[in-house]
């Protein structure tokens, strides 16, 4: 079995594994973060996005070993010294969520475009969230707590406009 | 802050965040698929590639030897270790007279397979990836028969037939109401308006697939159940039955649901599989469906074709209602399949009209697809549907404003409370008070200058209302509550009935927080336990105002109790005692205990009350929707431009999740209305949409501007609390509402009446040929 070096959420991981093994099932299996979750088999439904450095990736469709070096941050890695991240505040405050399947998911690819682009338009939201399903939500309220998160995150990075 | 504070913060009517949230967002969820046990296998399903086929042979010999393999189980296994189908109990009669019929619905098929992907066999093994080679390997050899999927061609001479109880493939059939009546007023009527209509089948599809983990516990020998369920006792009770187990023996067990929307409520076949493979094999044993299984074999949802036809009087006041329904029930016939289309859906059709004389006729068919169940609204979509076209029809017929129309055959409220054509009592509702206020927050007079803007532009503009009501409660209006009050400092309410994303957690808390004066940390609700509570679970928008109501009666229940209690421990006359948050006192003195220090004062370090409540009736929740949508000529397709909608739910005691069920269920109508179709090819029987890929679900751009508004001043009278049931009305609503808009602007484009002819999903496709005046063959052809 080849051996894979990665990070995730900062923790330095160090194993063998089946080469066919999907990061997802790594996540999920062997590392016990059941937060990111498996919603579809066809890489449509987003549920199981993660980060790879600062790029959302649908980790049902990549291989654990496409990970390997890099760093991967799953919804656990959001939280920081117990302190939620202003995404998981937001979509808190914003009812975001309904049943929080979809959720770490949505938020994931939401880190992923806030990385890339601190203060993106709605449309670009929206265009970001595309690759992501919410049965429950209607979408509404997680635009918005994705619109509510980049104004608190810009702030404090003191860009606010 | 003071208790006083928080219980004015965090009680009903406020606005709170959900307890159940951080959890949620932190995935530290505990979802089914999030359990592992030691010793775990796995298990996959081997289906049919068949829609219809005699199985000749299941050879899973190769199967069994490969390594890893721990079991591979077959229908003919089944029968012979005595498993029964799943027992079902249709209360309504074939046509001929004869008992309600269908082919036995078992854990595994057996001798048959009637849809494609029905389980043949089980294989269980000690990873998923060996089950799933391994179900490879076994060999079934298959007779192909013809194959039926709609319910118009099952029920032509010659089809195939799914079983021989129904060589007509009719599972049973209904009519209401006053034929002869109906046929005298639809004779003297001044205008008769009739619609055709195929309320599409939908995969109800939340995004957490099934899941089922069973366990025989060391310690007890009983049976363990974790799944993913809107229903636990009914998941315990089909187990039991099937397997031949008593109630005791089995725990089902259900932490959260990723969405439910009534395609998990009760078990599956499959589910029972899993539970034997268990009991048989001493091993935990998991199968987590992947997506295409539940497009495969989760039940499905609407599916009915219908003629609708309205007589009115040269006013427009609707003389009578004729209803002709053929409802495509899958390859079983289940209760819930049935009744849905058959009783459910008849209770509503008349809707906030008054309309006396009604003739329905309904007929379950049985087909080569999945089995039909629960989908959100479940029969009060497709029959308000099916009369809110009808409405329009009318309108348009009679050249009259289709609110005007409408607001001629309301019921008024001093006709409260209303009997309806089915024998329905509506306890309240204002009617022509929440089309106003529609009328006003949607801008009605102001559209013929959006139209005018819109066409300036070359896009056709439409708008569409419905006026409708619906029934909630599942027709199980008794709920029970225990309380437990823990020395820690924690309230623990116990129901039976079962969150799954709702949020029905926050609001049962703040109910207790209104009765406690505690903070809302204080409280923990806990469901999905049947060895702690037994009950209906959560169907049919009923937790609220029945669970809701046990919530209060049985907290106050605890405090009554406490007050004795306290009185023992302060040497006091219970009389004397005043309760006020969190703290017992002695009227007019310093003298008092604390509530959860009494609670440690007991023996059995507790305070405990049960309390249970029954509504009197169903809730009645009813509202105005009005959607506005754009059209592009060119391509035909629907842009939803505008959204406005008045509810009246009763009493809300949770603001920002009952907005969310509107919206959000909004958006599932909405869904319907314009993308969402499960196919299946007409002559193979194949499913065609059996991905993300196939199946178009709403995504994030389809719409967000919704105007969504509530009137709480008529508080429904049958339950303690005043509250109507939420969680479908968006959905009963948006699906009407979205076809009308469209309807109105291909009806203005030229298209008149025709544009009636249109069916659902109206997709650019559909929507361009209509312009191109191609309508596709009737429903009914």
């Amino acid at each position: 079995m080849p051996s894979l070096h990665l990070h995730v959420n900062g923790r330095t991981i160090e194993t063998d594994i089946e080469p066919q093994t999907l990061l997802v099932d790594l996540l999920r299996g062997p590392l016990a973060l059941t937060g990111t979750h498996v919603g579809c088999d066809t890489a449509q439904c987003g549920c199981c996005t993660v980060l790879l450095d600062k790029e959302s990736v649908k980790s049902c469709s990549i291989l654990a070993l496409q990970a390997q070096g890099r760093s991967v941050t799953t919804v656990e890695g959001l939280s920081r010294d117990g302190k939620l991240h202003p995404l998981q505040e937001a979509f808190i405050e914003c009812h975001g969520l309904q049943c929080g399947f979809c959720t770490p998911g949505m938020m994931m690819a939401a880190a992923g475009l806030l990385a890339r682009n601190p203060r993106p338009t709605e449309a670009e939201i929206v265009d970001a969230l595309e690759g992501n399903l919410c049965r429950c939500t209607g979408y509404v309220n997680i635009v918005a707590a994705v619109q509510q998160a980049a104004r608190k995150m810009a702030g404090a990075q003191g860009v606010e406009k | 802050m003071s208790a006083a504070v928080q219980a004015s913060r965090f009680g009903s009517g406020q606005t709170v965040r959900r307890i159940e949230d951080p959890a949620l967002v932190a995935g530290q969820g505990r979802f089914t698929d999030d359990l592992s046990r030691p010793g775990q296998a796995h298990l996959v399903f081997l289906r049919s590639p068949y829609a219809h086929a005699r199985i000749v042979s299941v050879d899973a010999g190769a199967a069994r030897e490969m390594p890893g393999v721990l079991a591979v189980i077959t229908g003919a296994d089944l029968v012979q270790a005595g498993v029964k189908p799943i027992a079902v109990s249709i209360p309504f009669p074939r046509p001929d007279g004869t008992p309600a019929a269908t082919a036995p619905r078992r854990a595994l098929a057996h001798e048959a397979v009637r849809f494609v992907g029905e389980a043949v066999a089980a294989v269980i093994a000690e990873s998923r990836e060996i089950a799933t080679n391994a179900a490879e390997a076994v060999m079934v050899e298959y007779d192909e028969l013809p194959a039926v999927v709609d319910a118009i061609r099952a029920t032509a001479p010659g089809a195939t037939a799914l079983c021989p109880q129904a060589p007509d493939n009719i599972a049973a059939e209904m009519r209401h109401g006053d034929a002869k009546a109906t046929a005298e007023a639809f004779a003297r009527a001044a205008h008769v308006v009739s619609v055709e209509i195929h309320n599409q089948r939908l995969a109800p599809s939340p995004m957490e697939p099934r899941v089922v983990l069973a366990e025989v516990e060391a310690s007890s020998g009983r049976l363990l159940v974790h799944i993913s369920n809107q229903m636990p006792t009914a998941v315990r009770a089909t187990i039991c039955e099937t397997l031949g187990l008593a109630d005791e023996n089995v725990r089902v067990l259900v932490g959260d649901v990723g969405g439910g929307f009534g395609m998990k409520g009760g078990a599956h076949p499959e589910d029972i599989a899993v539970a034997y493979a268990a009991l048989t094999l001493k091993r935990p044993v998991k199968w987590c469906a992947q997506r295409i299984e539940e497009f495969l074999s989760a039940s499905h949802g609407r599916d009915l074709t219908s003629r609708g036809e309205l007589a009115l009087d040269a006013n427009g006041k609707v003389l009578a209602l004729r209803v002709r329904s053929l409802a495509n029930v899958g390859a079983y016939a289940t209760a819930t399949g049935v009744v849905i289309p058959l009783l459910v859906g008849p209770w509503v059709t008349t809707s906030v009209y008054d309309i006396a004389t009604i003739d329905l006729h309904l007929t379950a068919v049985m087909s080569n697809t999945s089995t039909v169940g629960a989908y959100r609204g479940a029969g009060r979509p497709e029959a308000i549907y099916i009369t809110e076209r009808l409405m329009d029809a009318a309108a348009r017929e009679l050249k009259l404003d289709p609110a005007e129309l409408r607001r001629r055959n309301l019921v008024r409220p001093e006709q409260m409370p209303y009997t309806n054509a089915m024998a329905q009592t509506y306890d309240s509702g204002q009617f022509e008070r929440m089309l106003d206020q529609g009328l006003a927050l949607s801008d009605w007079n102001g559209f013929a200058a959006r139209r005018a803007a819109s066409e300036q532009r070359g896009m056709l503009r439409g708008r569409g209302i419905s006026t409708f009501l619906e029934w909630t409660g599942g027709n199980a209006l008794t709920e029970q509550v225990t309380v437990n009050v823990l020395p820690e400092g924690i309230i623990e309410l116990t129901s039976a009935t079962q969150a799954m994303g709702q949020g029905i957690a926050t609001s049962y808390a703040q109910l207790a927080v209104d009765v406690f004066g505690v903070p809302s940390e204080s409280i923990r609700v806990l469901q999905g336990d049947t060895d702690r509570a037994n009950g209906f679970g959560s169907a049919g928008s009923r937790s609220l105002f029945t669970g809701g109501s046990a919530v209060q009666v049985a907290s106050e229940r605890t405090v009554e109790h406490a007050k004795e209690l306290a009185a023992e421990a302060l040497e006091a006359s219970a009389a004397d005692i005043e309760y006020r948050e969190g703290r017992f006192r002695v009227v007019g003195t310093d003298v008092g205990i604390g509530l959860f220090e009494l609670a440690g004062k007991q023996a059995d370090a507790r305070i405990r009350a049960d309390g249970s409540s029954t509504a009197g009736g169903p809730s009645w929740p009813n509202a105005c929707h009005v959607c506005e949508v754009e059209i592009d000529p060119a391509t035909g397709a629907v842009e939803i431009v505008a959204y406005a909608s008045v509810n009246d739910i009763g009493r809300v005691v949770s603001p920002v999740i009952v907005r969310g069920q509107i919206e959000g269920g909004a958006m599932q109508g909405i869904g319907q209305a314009l993308c969402e179709r499960v196919v299946y090819d007409p002559e193979s029987g194949q499913a065609l949409t059996a991905t993300f890929m196939d199946y178009a679900m709403p995504r994030a751009d389809m719409f967000r501007a919704f105007k969504t508004q509530f009137d709480t001043s008529v508080p429904c009278l049958t339950n303690a609390l005043g509250v109507k049931g939420v969680g479908e009305l968006g959905t009963i609503g948006a699906t009407p509402t979205v076809v009308s808009a469209v309807v109105d602007a291909l009806a203005s484009a030229g298209l008149g009446r025709d544009a009636e002819r249109v069916q659902m999903p109206l997709t650019a496709q559909t929507v361009w040929r209509a312009l191109q005046r191609d309508f596709g063959p009737s429903p009914f052809a």
